[in-house]
């Protein structure tokens, strides 16, 4: 046990939401730990840290992840990509604004994850079905909405992007 | 006393305040305060045992671990801290003392026994990983069952027959009715283990304020104010200089509505060592040590007419209350709340109760949301199953002919306790349209013995003890809780409200609902009105956010406060307005004259006066400045009440559990925010599908905890949840000020007797009897099977 604190530490250089971050850290630091503590971005929550809740949600290299699964060292060099850069560049406004609309939030510990994972699925799937949604939504535990309300947001959010062209923003950033 | 043109806020979908910030992720959660750089970390060593005699605690190889600052055990921490006490003052209750770490002897899994203080996080739980602890094991008194009993090993030295508290009760006729009915129908109800499993795990950071020598104390609980005079009283620490701040909370439901021994430790090591302390737990130690619930025993006796009406009832109650009494409420809350609220809606006039807590050694119980309503009402609901098929008479019928009549209120029950206003016939009567109840049954008695699936219906009518005052909690010998709560409201000079409540939400929106209260008593437009709670460094004392009492409580302290307040700016307008103050009406943030409305001020003019700023002086006789604080007690409690009737499908091969049909017709009285009101009834439904039909804590017989991850817990997710189909009735509370009567625990209260009646219902024609919980396939399999009915897994 105690040679595991006296494992060296390492760099681990980061990207999240477009800006580089280098760290020395231990090789078991979590990914969620260095964007958390390292980094201080704290929208990114920890809800169960062995990869059921979602709470952790990130994207990795584009593809959503959960950050409490991922040694910071393991991931070394990847994009990272958390609720607070999907909000600022705008690319989360409409869902943002459908769960404002619909109550789709209570607490706001899982919302982050929500949100990630909502915003993945919509890309992937413009025009979902109520059980689609809820089968993405497999991905987060929610405890206070009974996800109905989250249901409500995601649909409303597929349908008011019909409406609308996709925000180019989000394209162009990368 | 509401402006007649005040457009009103109460009643509407205003949209949270809380949500923009949350949706941008920069909601402050208790882990994401920026802690000082010197700030040590803690970890617990906890007990792999349930039961054992602590020989010998050696911590020198993790004292030696680099960057262990401090690591204490029992011993050390008696030093400056006390044990913690949970005093209740009713009879029959034995207190159980408890040390924040374990002295001597330890008595559930998970129990702290010694605690590192270090620098880092991942060094503190590694150095916590190093406590090597000799344990003589003894033999532990785990289940219920076992625990109640003579021969059962002791939790505590001092409580005999590990029965922690006891009380009876019969109503005066109770034995001559109970003997002279003409039938008698009774069952047995075991409801499973669960808890509230907040997402946001506890934790707590406790800082010095070494000028004023002072402690903040940030923590992620419920009750803020009740915590500070805990941590007060336990650590011989002046009350005055103590300031505790709770963060955005992730989620309490109750769970957080206790106190707890971590929270102790953090605050004395923070005293005691002078630096900054942090502890948050992870996810294990948050099913290990965070409250249980629901671990009861129901063994009810109806004495019944050949109509199917009670004449006579009688509960016998066991509850598992864990290895201490939980702080505040204590092992006795679930013993007499069950005993106490499963008369519910119904014309019950002769009663009688016997209940126990007895003590096992496993995690301590406490106020889980619901906290007994979820449990007793599935017992007295599943009887009125039950009594109706005994009779032949459906029990949607038994159920009307025992409800208490619309012209029988206000009602004072066999307890005494009284009911003001209701609507129980009107719900089951709407509850019964909505979910077509009566065609349901026609194709129901088509079904087929060889159908793949059994369809049942089921129906839970309950009242929700709510909003309970001072009274209410004294009833139950809760004297450690005050009941009442508070508002401070404050126009500041430019005009604009500041309104403090003594209240800490975890998710209910507070600062919404509590703006739109206060705009429609005060006469202030709701965005004028900034709300906060949270902090009793700003916030005036109160009994915080739990048992469904926001609303009541603090909502009542909110117009209390303004009827105080507008009176005084009515007042100063009438002298600015030069008119009587009779003709000054309060809208918008102006004061107008009634007479003539052209003419007003507007309320910065008012408090400009009020806070000397203008040239113009103060009237006479009054005093400076525009703020009040008023408390609010409510009464004994308020009763919502509500009707949910749900339609399921159990596949006969899996015994997969489909709900097909989710109905819910409530009262809650007079509704600030629909939107969110019916949040909160989604949320209290969906944990109470999950008690129904997945959730349960499981220890071994060794008293080992077999699920404390969310792997193995199972909760709903977005899959499991059917649609949901509220709809309100309005009856205001007479006896509450402004009608409201609360709504945080319906939706759970509602959902598990009405999903396992549904079970049940559907499983009758196999012949299973459904009695206990949780309703896995694997239970309700061998149920059917015992009757030999249920289709061969096989056969296809």
């Amino acid at each position: 046990m105690s040679q595991a604190t006296s494992l060296r530490k390492t760099d681990v250089t980061l990207t999240i939401n477009g800006k580089s971050y280098t760290r020395q850290v231990e090789p078991r630091r979590l990914l969620v730990d260095f964007i958390r503590h390292d980094v201080g971005l704290k929208a990114t929550h920890i809800g169960c840290e062995h990869g059921v809740c979602g709470a952790c949600t990130v994207r990795i290299d584009g593809r959503t992840a959960r950050s409490c699964l991922h040694f910071a060292v393991a991931v070394q060099g990847a994009e990272i990509e958390t609720l607070e850069g999907l909000s600022a560049d705008g690319r989360l406004a409409g869902l943002q604004k459908a769960f404002h609309d619909a109550h789709g939030l209570q607490c706001g510990y899982c919302t982050p994850g929500v949100l990630l994972t909502a915003e993945e699925f919509l890309s992937e799937n413009p025009e979902p079905s109520e059980q689609e949604i809820r089968a993405a939504l497999s991905n987060n535990l929610c405890r206070c909405t009974g996800y109905v309300n989250i249901v409500k947001a995601i649909a409303n959010a597929a349908r008011d992007r019909d409406k609308t062209t996709a925000d180019p923003a989000g394209e162009s950033r990368k | 006393m509401i402006a007649q043109g005040h457009p009103r806020s109460i009643g509407k979908h205003v949209p949270r305040r809380e949500d923009p910030y949350l949706l941008r992720g920069e909601g402050r959660f208790l882990d994401d305060i920026a802690e000082p750089k010197d700030t040590l970390f803690l970890s617990f060593a906890m007990s792999p045992h349930a039961h054992a005699r602590i020989l010998a605690i050696r911590t020198d190889a993790a004292s030696a671990l680099p960057g262990v600052v401090a690591v204490y055990t029992a011993e050390d921490m008696a030093r400056f801290v006390k044990p913690i006490r949970t005093v209740i003052e009713i009879q029959g209750y034995r207190a159980s003392s408890r040390m924040v770490l374990a002295q001597d002897e330890v008595r559930f899994v998970g129990e702290h026994v010694a605690v590192v203080v270090a620098e880092d996080p991942y060094i503190a739980q590694d150095a916590a990983e190093l406590i090597e602890v000799d344990y003589e094991p003894l033999p532990a008194a785990v289940r219920l069952e076992e625990a109640d009993s003579e021969s059962a090993p002791l939790v505590h030295e001092d409580i005999p027959r590990n029965v922690m508290f006891e009380a009876a009760f019969a109503s005066p006729d109770f034995q001559a009715a109970f003997e002279s009915a003409e039938m008698i129908v009774s069952e047995t109800f075991r409801t499973g283990r669960v808890a509230g499993v907040p997402l946001e795990p506890r934790g707590c950071l406790a800082l010095l304020d070494h000028v004023a020598d002072s402690l903040l104390f940030y923590t992620s609980t419920q009750i803020p104010h009740l915590a500070r005079t805990a941590l007060s009283e336990i650590l011989d620490f002046p009350e005055p200089r103590i300031r505790v701040v709770t963060p955005e909370v992730g989620g309490g439901f109750g769970t957080k509505a206790q106190f707890y021994t971590e929270e102790v430790v953090t605050a004395a090591l923070a005293l005691n060592l002078r630096r900054p302390i942090k502890w948050v737990q992870d996810r294990r130690e948050e099913l290990l040590t965070s409250i249980h619930a629901r671990d009861h025993i129901y063994r009810l006796e109806a004495a019944i007419d050949g109509e199917g009406r009670i004449k006579a009832l009688r509960t016998d109650l066991t509850t598992n209350a864990g290895a201490y009494s939980s702080y505040p409420f204590g092992c006795t809350l679930e013993a007499t709340g069950g005993a106490r609220m499963i008369v519910g809606p119904y014309d019950i006039r002769n009663y009688a109760f016997h209940t126990r807590a007895i003590a096992t050694h496993t995690c301590p119980s406490g106020a889980y949301r619901g906290v007994a309503q979820p449990s007793c009402f599935m017992a007295i609901e599943g009887l009125m199953d039950r009594i109706g098929r005994k009779l032949g008479i459906d029990p949607a019928t038994v159920r009307q002919r025992n409800l208490i009549r619309s012209e029988q209120l206000p009602y004072t029950n066999v307890l005494g306790v009284r009911y003001d206003t209701g609507s129980y016939e009107e719900c089951l009567r709407r509850a019964l349209e909505r979910v077509d109840y009566w065609n349901f049954r026609k194709r129901q008695a088509e079904a087929r013995d060889d159908d793949e699936v059994l369809r049942g219906i089921g129906i839970c009518c309950f009242t929700e003890v709510a909003g309970a005052g001072s009274g209410g909690w004294r009833v139950r010998g809760l004297t450690k809780v005050p009941g009442f709560d508070s508002a401070s409201i404050k126009v500041e000079p430019t005009g604009k409200v500041t309104l403090l409540v003594s209240q800490a939400a975890a998710g209910q929106g507070h600062l919404t609902t509590f703006a739109q209260v206060l705009a429609d008593y005060l006469g202030v437009k709701v965005e004028d009105v900034f709300v906060s709670e949270g902090d009793t460094a700003t916030a005036p004392y109160g009994t915080n956010t739990f048992a469904s009492r926001g609303a009541v409580a603090a909502g009542g302290a909110v117009i209390k406060a303004a009827q105080s307040l507008r009176q005084k700016i009515a007042r100063i307008a009438a002298f600015l307005l030069d008119v009587d103050v009779e003709r000054v009406e309060l809208t918008e943030s102006k004061a107008i004259d009634k007479e003539n409305p052209e003419k007003s001020v507007d309320f910065r003019q008012v408090a400009q006066i009020a806070y000397s700023m203008t040239s113009v002086a103060l009237p006479q006789g009054e005093s400076f400045g525009l703020e009040v604080v008023e408390m609010y007690d409510p009464p004994l409690a308020t009763w919502p009440n509500a009707v949910h009737a749900v339609v399921v499908a159990v596949d006969r091969r899996t015994a997969k559990v489909s709900i097909e049909k989710y109905v819910v017709v409530h009262d809650s009285g007079r509704l600030i925010n629909p939107m969110i009101v019916d949040g909160q009834i989604h949320g209290g439904i969906v944990q109470g599908i999950g008690e129904a039909l997945m959730e349960q804590i499981v220890y071994d017989e060794d008293g080992q905890m077999l699920n404390a991850n969310l792997l193995d817990y199972l909760m709903p997710m977005a899959l499991d949840v059917p649609q949901i189909d509220i709809s309100h009735i309005e009856t205001p509370s007479i006896d509450a000020l402004g009608g409201f009567k609360g709504v945080g625990e319906g939706g759970v209260i509602g959902a598990v007797p009405a999903v396992t009646n549904a079970v049940a219902d559907a499983l009758a024609r196999t012949g299973a009897n459904i009695n206990r919980l949780p309703l896995r396939p694997s239970y309700l399999l061998r149920e059917m099977r015992r009757r030999q009915l249920a289709v061969d897994g096989d056969r296809k």
